[in-house]
C-alpha cells in the first residue's frame, strides 16, 4: 500500500527535550520530562489516555510552550521557558499527522498535501511532482482533485501522512494516527509508516496507547504515566526489563504481587500466600513488589507446590478457546487477575496452582531506590 | 413568564373572537398630541361610561392603517392633524353628515358638513434666547447674517403644515421663493419631521426653527426649556385639527357623544390645556388665538409637488 | 451511498420538517408580503378590488429621484457591509480561536447595540456629537460634520447592525476550531497567512450569510439616514417610502412597488451570498469530537482587548451614555449644569409606573415569544434548506430573508391588508397576536441565516448514526442537531428577543388598541416633547431587556458553552 522506493535518504534531527513540565492552572500534566532522539529514531511515547501524551507532542510542535525546561530539534532551541525564547510551529519545519487528520476540507486532496511545500515557496512545476510523489508513496495518486470529505478514514489517514512527510521535514510528530482505523487497517498501515520512516530516515515521536502498534513502529519505546516518563528503551528491553510495577502493569506483562519480607520468606498480602524465593532475590528489603512474568509461571499438575513455597494457587474466572490452546483468565486476590495460556481447558472456578520460575522472577523493594535486581 | 402565558393565550383567545366590537365603546383614530386623547378618553368614559378605544400615531401612520383597513374598517372616529384630510374624506363622501350641538361658537372655517376642528395650532418660529442670536420678529429676519448656519426647519415633504407655510409664504407676492432662497443661502438645514427640527435647537447647536409648531415650542418652554415661541408680524398659517366620524362606523350613537364631548367645555379645556387653540371662540386659553394672529390663506389650487420639488431643489435635497 | 442519502432525507426527516415548515412560513410570511405585491399592481386593493393594475407604475418608477436614490440605498448596504465586515468579521474570528480576556463581557457588551432602537441610538449619537452636544460640552469638541455626512450614518449604523456579523462569526470559528489552523501552522505556515488561507476560507459561509442580513438592514433602515444624512440631501428608497406614508395623500401603491425594488435588490444580494457558500460548503463538525483550545494571545492581549475595548465603547458605551445624560438632566436647553441634573424623568416612570410596567412586561413577552417562536421555526426552515437542496427549499430560504428588506412599515401594511379581510373567519388582527406574526415575520431571518451557516457544518452521519440508534426525524433534529448547533441559535434567539422588545416601527401600525409597548411607550413621550422622560424609559428597558441575555450568558457559562 505504501511504497518508500524512490526517495532520497537523508537524515532527519536529533531532539532534545530537557527538564520540561507543562502546568494548566493547578493541573500539571507534565513534570520535568528529560527525552532525547536520535537523529533518523522514531521514538514511540506509549502512555494510557490522559497521561499528557498529546500534550508533550504539542510541545514539540510549538502548539504550545513549555511551563519549565527547554525543547531542541537540531541545533536550534526552539522553545526555553527560562530565557522566553520560542520558535512557532511555522518555522520549526515539522510534519504532524493529527488524530482527527483536520485535512482542510475547503481544499482538495493535492492542494492539502502541496500546502506544506507551497509555504516554502517551490515552485509549481516541483511541487506537483512532489505533491505526486508522496501521493503515490500513500499509494493515493488517484484521489489528488477529490475533496477530502469524500474519501475513506484509511485514505484521509494517508492523505494527512502524505501532508506531514511531503516537505522531509526534520521531524514527524504522529499523534495516535491510527486510533480511528480497524485493525486489519491498523496493522499494515503501521508496517508501511515504519518502513517509510525508516526509508526517508526521518525523526519522529510516535504518539499511542496500543502496545502493539507502538512496539512496531519504535526503535525505543517511552512509558509515559501521569506525566512522567517511567522508562524509555527498546521494545525488548521493556518487556525484557521493565523497571518498576507501572511498568509491568501497564504492559500487562505478567503477575504483581506486593509483598511483606518474614525470615527470608514472603508474605503475598492478603495472606494466603508465603512462598519462599532463593536468598539473592530479596536482598535484605523488608517489603515490595514481586514480578512474575508469564514466562515464570507454569500451570501445576498436582497440588502440594504450595506448600512448598515455589507455587501460588488461583480461581479460574474464565477459559476462551484461542485456536492453538486456551487464553485462561485466573484470579490471585481481589484485585489482581493475570490471562495465561494453557494447552487444555480448565474449568471455570476451578482452583489450580501455578509453578514459579524463580530465575526469571523480580523483586521491586519499596523500601530501597527503585534498583532492579535478577538473580 | 407568566405574562408570556397570558399573551399568548389572549392571542388565541382573541384568533376566535376576531377583533373588535364591544358593545358600548367607540374606536377613534388620532394623530398627537399623546396626553390629550388620554385625557379626553378618560373624561368621556366617566361622564358616559362608553370606552373609547385609541389608536395614536402620526397623522401618516393614521391614514396608513386607515387606508390598509378600508377593505374591513375599524375606525369610528378620526382625528387628523391636517385640515386636508377632513376635506378630501368628505369629497369621497367617506363621512357621516353630523353637526354638534356643541359646534356652535366654532367659527365657520373650522367646520364642514361631517367634520369640524378639535383644536388648532399655528407655525411659529421657536427661538432659543441662550443662542446669543437676537430675537427675531419676522420670517424675513432670518435671512440675515447673524443666523448663518443656525436656522432648521421641518421638512414639508413630511409635515402638511410645513408644507402650508412654504405655500403660503412663497404665494405672498411681495416675497415670492426670494424667502426660501435667502434661508438657503442661510444654510438653513431642513432634518425631518418637527421633533428633529426642534432638538438641535434646544441643545443649541441651532437658534431657531422656521415653521416650528407652536403648541410643541410652547409646552416645551412651560417645562423650563430655554426656547421662546415667536408669531411673525407678517403672518403665519393655521392647522387646524379636525375630527369626523366614518360613514362605515358601527357605533355612530357614541362617535357622535364623543365629538359633542370633546367640544364641551370640559372637552375644550382639556385642548387649551395642551396649549393648542381651542376651536370655540368662546373659551378661553393662555396663549395667543386665533384672532391675535394674522393668518395666511393657501391657495387650494396650488401644486402641492410642484412646490415641494422647487423646496427640494433650493435646499439642495434631490 | 450519496443516492440513498438524499431519498432517505428527502421521503424522510427532512420531507417531513418541509411539510410542517412550508404552510407556516406561507402563513407567516408570503400571505403578508403577497398582499405588498398585490398592492404594488392593484392600487385599490385595500378596498378589495382588482381595478387598474399597473395604473401607478409610471408615476412610481419614473419619478426623477427614483435612480439617485437607487443608487444611494446600493452605496449605503455596500458601506454598512464594508465596514460590518473590517470591524465584526477579525473581533468574531479573535473571539472564536483566542482565549480573549473578558470574552462573556465582550458578548454581552457587543448585543447592547441590539436592544438600543435605532431612532434612539441615532438621537444618542446627535445630541452627543453636535454642535454644543454633550461631547463639545464636556471636551469643547464636536463632530457634527462627521455625524451628519454620508459616513456619519455608515458609522451610526454599522455600530447598530456589526453585532449580527461578530457573533454569527465568532459562533462559527468557535465550533471548527482551532486544529484546522494548527494544522496549517505545522505545515509551514504563519499566522496571518493561515488565517487567509484556512480560517478566513471556513468561515466565509457564516460571514457571508450574517454580512447578507446586514445588507438586508441597511437598506430598509429608515430613521438612521432620515435623522443624520437627509440634510445634506442624502436620500434613500426608504425614505421615498416614508414620505409616501408620512402625509395626505397616502400612497401605499407608490410605497409598496419601492418596496418591491428594495426587495429585487436584495434578492439580487442573495443570489451573490447563495454563489458564494455554495461553492464553499464545507463540513466541519465530524463525528470525531475533538478537543476546542482556545489559543493564547500571548503578547497581543492588550491590543485585542483595547481593539474590543473601543469598538465596545463605540457600540455600547457612548449613546447609552447620551441616552442617560439626556435622561437624567431636567432640559436639553439646560445642558450638563449641576442644577440641571435631577432625576425627575425616571420619577415620573416610577409614578406612572403601572403604564411603564405593562409595557415592559409586553414588550418583554412579545420578545421571548418571538425567540421561541423564530428560534424553532428557523432552525427547521434552515434544515430543509441545507439538506433538501431543492428549488422549493431554495425558495423558502429567499421567503425568510425578504421581510428583512422590506421596511417595517411596509411589512405591517402588508400584515392589515391581509389580516384584515372581511372574508377571513378568522383573524389575529387587532389582536396582540398580530404583533407576534409581525416579529416573527420581520425576525425569522436571524435564526434562519445563524441555523443555516451552523447546520452546514455538521456532518451527516451524525444525524445517520442517530437515525440507525432509531430515532426519528423529529428526534433527531431535536437531540442531536439543535444540540449541536445551539449556540448559533442561542446567539440568533437574542438577537429577535432584544429587537423584538423595542420594535417601533411595525408595531406603531399594528398595534391593537389599547396595547402598550415600550417602544410606544417611548415614542409617545417624544411625541409629547418629553424627550428626557422618553430617554428615561429607553435607559429602563435597555437595562431590563439586558438582563436576560446577561442571565442567558451566565447560565451557558455554568453549562460550558460558548457564549
Ligand atoms: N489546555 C488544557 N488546559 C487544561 N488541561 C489540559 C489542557 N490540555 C490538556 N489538559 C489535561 O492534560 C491531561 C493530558 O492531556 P493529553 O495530553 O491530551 O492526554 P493524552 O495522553 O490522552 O493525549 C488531561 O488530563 C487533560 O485534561
Ligand atoms: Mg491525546
Amino acid at each position: 500500500m505504501i511504497s518508500a522506493e524512490n526517495s532520497a535518504g537523508q537524515t532527519g534531527s536529533p531532539v532534545v527535550v530537557t527538564g520540561t513540565s507543562q502546568r494548566f492552572g493547578r493541573n500539571t500534566v507534565l513534570e520535568a520530562i528529560d527525552l532525547a532522539v536520535a537523529p533518523g529514531e522514531v521514538v514511540a511515547l506509549l502512555g494510557p489516555s490522559g497521561c499528557g501524551k498529546t500534550t508533550l507532542l504539542r510541545l514539540l510542535a510549538g502548539l504550545s510552550r513549555p511551563t519549565t525546561g527547554s525543547i531542541h530539534i537540531g541545533d536550534q532551541l526552539v522553545a526555553d521557558a527560562s530565557s522566553g525564547a520560542f520558535v512557532p510551529p511555522e518555522r520549526r519545519s515539522i510534519g504532524m499527522v493529527f488524530q482527527d487528520y483536520a485535512l482542510w476540507p475547503h481544499m482538495t486532496v493535492a492542494q492539502n498535501v502541496g500546502f506544506p511545500l507551497e509555504m516554502q515557496n517551490i515552485g509549481r512545476a516541483e511541487r506537483d511532482a512532489r505533491i505526486a510523489e508522496a501521493l503515490g508513496m500513500v499509494g493515493l495518486g488517484h484521489v489528488a482533485d477529490r475533496q477530502p470529505g469524500t474519501l475513506s478514514g484509511g485514505q484521509q489517514q494517508r492523505v494527512a501522512l502524505a501532508r506531514a512527510i511531503v516537505s522531509r521535514p526534520r521531524l514527524v510528530l504522529f499523534d495516535e494516527p491510527l486510533s480511528n482505523l480497524d485493525r486489519e487497517l491498523r496493522e499494515s498501515l503501521v508496517v508501511d509508516i515504519a518502513a517509510l520512516l525508516r526509508k526517508l530516515g526521518m525523526t519522529a515521536v510516535y504518539v499511542t496507547h496500543d502496545h502493539g502498534e507502538a512496539f512496531a513502529i519504535a526503535d525505543r519505546v517511552a512509558i509515559l504515566h501521569s506525566g512522567h516518563i517511567l522508562q524509555i528503551d527498546a521494545p525488548e528491553q521493556l518487556v525484557g526489563k521493565p523497571v518498576s510495577p507501572q511498568v509491568v502493569d501497564f504492559l500487562k506483562l505478567g503477575l504483581v504481587l506486593p509483598a511483606e519480607v518474614q525470615n527470608g520468606d514472603l508474605i503475598i498480602r492478603g495472606g494466603k500466600h508465603r512462598l519462599s524465593p532463593p536468598a539473592g532475590l530479596i536482598n535484605g528489603s523488608r517489603s515490595g513488589d514481586l514480578f512474575l512474568p508469564r514466562s515464570a509461571l507454569r500451570a501445576a499438575s498436582a497440588d502440594g507446590g504450595a506448600q512448598k513455597g515455589n507455587a501460588i494457587s488461583g480461581t479460574v474466572v474464565h477459559s476462551m478457546f484461542r485456536g492453538d490452546g486456551y487464553a485462561v483468565q485466573m484470579r490471585f486476590d481481589q484485585n489482581i487477575a493475570i490471562e495465561m495460556f494453557s494447552a487444555t481447558r480448565l474449568g471455570d472456578g476451578t482452583i489450580h496452582d501455578l509453578d514459579i520460575s524463580w530465575d526469571r522472577a523480580f523483586w521491586y523493594p519499596h523500601d530501597a531506590a527503585p534498583a532492579l535486581s535478577h538473580t | 413568564m407568566k405574562s408570556l402565558k397570558t399573551v399568548l393565550l389572549a392571542g388565541f383567545a382573541c384568533l376566535a373572537l376576531s377583533g373588535n366590537a364591544m358593545a358600548q365603546s367607540v374606536t377613534v383614530y388620532t394623530a398627537g398630541p399623546g396626553g390629550l386623547i388620554e385625557k379626553l378618553a378618560a373624561g368621556f368614559k366617566d361622564e358616559t361610561g362608553i370606552d373609547v378605544n385609541v389608536f395614536q400615531a402620526t397623522t401618516g401612520k393614521v391614514m396608513a392603517r386607515l387606508e390598509a383597513e378600508s377593505a374591513n374598517p375599524v375606525a369610528d372616529v378620526v382625528i387628523s392633524a391636517s385640515w386636508k384630510t377632513a376635506t378630501s374624506f368628505a369629497k369621497k363622501d367617506m363621512l357621516l353628515d353630523y353637526t354638534s350641538a356643541n359646534a356652535k361658537t366654532v367659527p365657520d372655517f373650522l367646520k364642514g358638513p361631517g367634520y369640524v376642528a378639535q383644536g388648532i395650532s399655528a407655525l411659529a418660529i421657536a427661538w432659543n434666547p441662550k443662542s446669543g442670536t437676537p430675537k427675531p420678529a419676522d420670517w424675513s429676519d432670518l435671512t440675515k447674517a447673524e443666523y448663518k448656519d443656525l436656522i432648521t426647519m421641518p421638512d414639508p415633504a413630511q409635515s402638511g403644515s410645513a408644507y402650508e407655510l412654504v405655500a403660503a409664504l412663497t404665494a405672498q407676492p411681495d416675497l415670492g421663493w426670494k424667502l426660501f432662497e435667502g434661508l438657503a443661502a442661510n444654510k438653513m438645514i431642513v432634518p425631518g419631521a418637527n421633533a428633529q427640527a426642534l432638538n438641535p435647537v434646544l441643545q443649541g447647536a441651532k437658534a431657531v426653527v422656521f415653521g416650528a409648531v407652536d403648541y410643541i415650542g410652547l409646552s416645551q418652554a412651560a417645562k423650563g426649556e430655554s426656547i421662546e415661541v415667536i408669531f411673525p408680524k407678517s403672518g403665519t398659517v393655521i392647522a387646524p385639527r379636525p375630527m369626523m366620524i366614518l360613514k362605515t362606523s358601527s357605533h355612530q350613537d357614541e362617535a357622535k357623544k364623543f365629538i359633542d364631548y370633546v367640544l364641551s367645555d370640559a372637552g375644550q379645556a382639556m385642548v387649551a390645556k395642551t396649549q393648542l387653540m381651542p376651536a370655540r371662540s368662546d373659551v378661553k386659553a393662555d396663549r395667543p388665538l386665533i384672532a391675535d394672529l394674522k393668518i395666511l390663506e393657501v391657495d387650494p389650487k396650488t401644486d402641492r409637488k410642484a412646490v415641494l420639488d422647487r423646496f427640494a431643489k433650493t435646499f439642495g435635497m434631490e | 451511498m450519496r443516492l440513498t442519502h438524499l431519498k432517505s432525507r428527502v421521503f424522510g426527516s427532512g420531507g417531513m420538517i418541509f411539510a410542517a415548515v412550508a404552510p407556516v412560513l406561507t402563513i407567516l410570511v408570503a400571505f403578508p408580503l403577497l398582499f405588498v405585491v398585490l398592492q404594488a399592481i392593484f392600487p385599490d386593493i385595500a378596498r378589495g378590488i382588482f381595478a387598474n393594475p399597473f395604473s401607478r407604475f409610471v408615476e412610481t418608477l419614473f419619478d426623477k429621484h427614483l435612480i439617485a436614490w437607487t443608487l444611494n440605498t446600493l452605496m449605503l448596504g455596500g458601506s454598512v457591509v464594508l465596514v460590518s465586515s473590517l470591524v465584526a468579521v477579525p473581533l468574531g474570528i479573535l473571539r472564536g480561536l483566542f482565549r480573549v480576556p473578558f470574552a462573556g463581557l465582550w458578548d454581552v457588551v457587543f448585543l447592547v447595540p441590539f436592544t438600543i432602537p435605532p431612532y434612539i441610538a441615532a438621537l444618542g449619537w446627535i445630541m452627543a456629537l453636535q454642535p454644543r452636544g454633550y461631547l463639545e460640552q464636556i471636551t469643547g469638541l464636536n463632530f457634527g460634520g462627521f455625524l451628519f455626512s454620508f459616513w456619519g450614518v455608515v458609522f451610526v449604523m454599522t455600530l447598530n447592525v456589526f453585532p449580527v456579523v461578530y457573533f454569527a462569526v465568532s459562533r462559527m470559528v468557535s465550533s471548527i476550531g482551532g486544529r484546522y489552523l494548527e494544522a496549517a501552522r505545522v505545515a509551514g505556515c504563519p499566522p496571518m497567512r493561515s488565517f487567509w488561507r484556512i480560517t478566513l476560507p471556513l468561515t466565509t459561509p457564516a460571514i457571508a450569510a450574517s454580512l447578507l442580513l446586514v445588507f438586508a438592514m441597511s437598506i430598509e433602515e429608515f430613521g438612521t439616514p432620515a435623522a443624520l444624512a437627509a440634510r445634506s440631501g442624502f436620500l434613500v428608497l426608504v425614505t421615498g417610502i416614508e414620505q409616501r406614508l408620512s402625509d395626505y395623500p397616502i400612497d401605499l401603491p407608490g410605497a409598496s412597488l419601492l418596496s418591491v425594488i428594495l426587495v429585487l435588490i436584495a434578492m439580487a444580494a442573495f443570489v451573490l451570498q447563495h454563489r458564494i457558500v455554495s461553492r464553499r460548503d464545507f463540513q466541519t463538525v465530524s463525528g470525531k469530537p475533538g478537543a476546542n483550545r482556545a489559543a493564547e494571545l500571548g503578547v497581543w492581549r492588550i491590543p485585542v482587548v483595547m481593539f474590543f475595548a473601543i469598538i465596545g465603547f463605540l457600540g455600547a458605551v457612548m449613546p447609552i451614555l447620551s441616552v442617560v445624560l439626556t435622561a437624567s438632566t431636567r432640559t436639553i436647553s439646560g445642558g450638563l449644569t449641576a442644577d440641571n441634573f435631577s432625576t425627575e424623568n425616571f420619577a415620573e416612570i416610577f409614578a406612572n409606573s403601572g403604564g411603564a410596567m405593562e409595557a415592559l412586561g409586553t414588550s418583554l413577552s412579545l420578545g421571548l415569544g418571538a425567540a421561541v417562536i423564530t428560534g424553532i421555526l428557523g432552525t427547521m426552515t434552515a434544515y430543509v434548506v441545507v439538506r433538501q437542496r431543492t428549488v422549493s427549499s431554495r425558495i423558502l430560504d429567499f421567503l425568510t430573508l425578504m421581510p428583512n428588506t422590506i421596511p417595517g412599515v411596509v411589512v405591517a401594511v402588508g400584515l392589515i391588508l391581509a389580516w384584515n379581510q372581511p372574508w377571513l373567519p378568522v383573524t389575529p388582527y387587532n389582536t396582540i397576536g398580530v404583533l407576534v406574526l409581525a416579529y416573527c415575520c420581520l425576525l425569522l431571518p436571524y435564526p434562519v441565516r445563524y441555523a443555516n451557516a451552523a447546520l452546514r457544518q455538521v456532518s451527516v452521519s451524525l444525524e445517520d448514526a442517530a437515525r440507525v440508534a432509531g430515532a426519528g426525524g423529529i428526534k433527531v433534529f431535536f437531540r442531536i442537531l439543535m444540540p449541536l448547533i445551539f449556540p448559533s441559535i442561542l446567539a440568533a434567539m437574542l438577537l429577535v428577543f432584544a429587537v423584538a422588545a423595542r420594535e417601533l416601527v411595525a408595531t406603531i401600525l399594528l398595534a391593537p388598541i389599547g396595547t402598550k409597548t415600550v417602544a410606544l411607550f417611548i415614542w409617545r413621550q417624544f411625541e409629547q416633547g418629553s424627550v428626557g422622560m422618553g430617554m428615561a424609559m429607553s435607559v429602563m428597558a435597555i437595562a431590563i431587556t439586558m438582563t436576560i441575555p446577561v442571565a442567558v450568558a451566565i447560565w451557558a457559562r455554568k453549562q460550558g458553552r460558548l457564549f
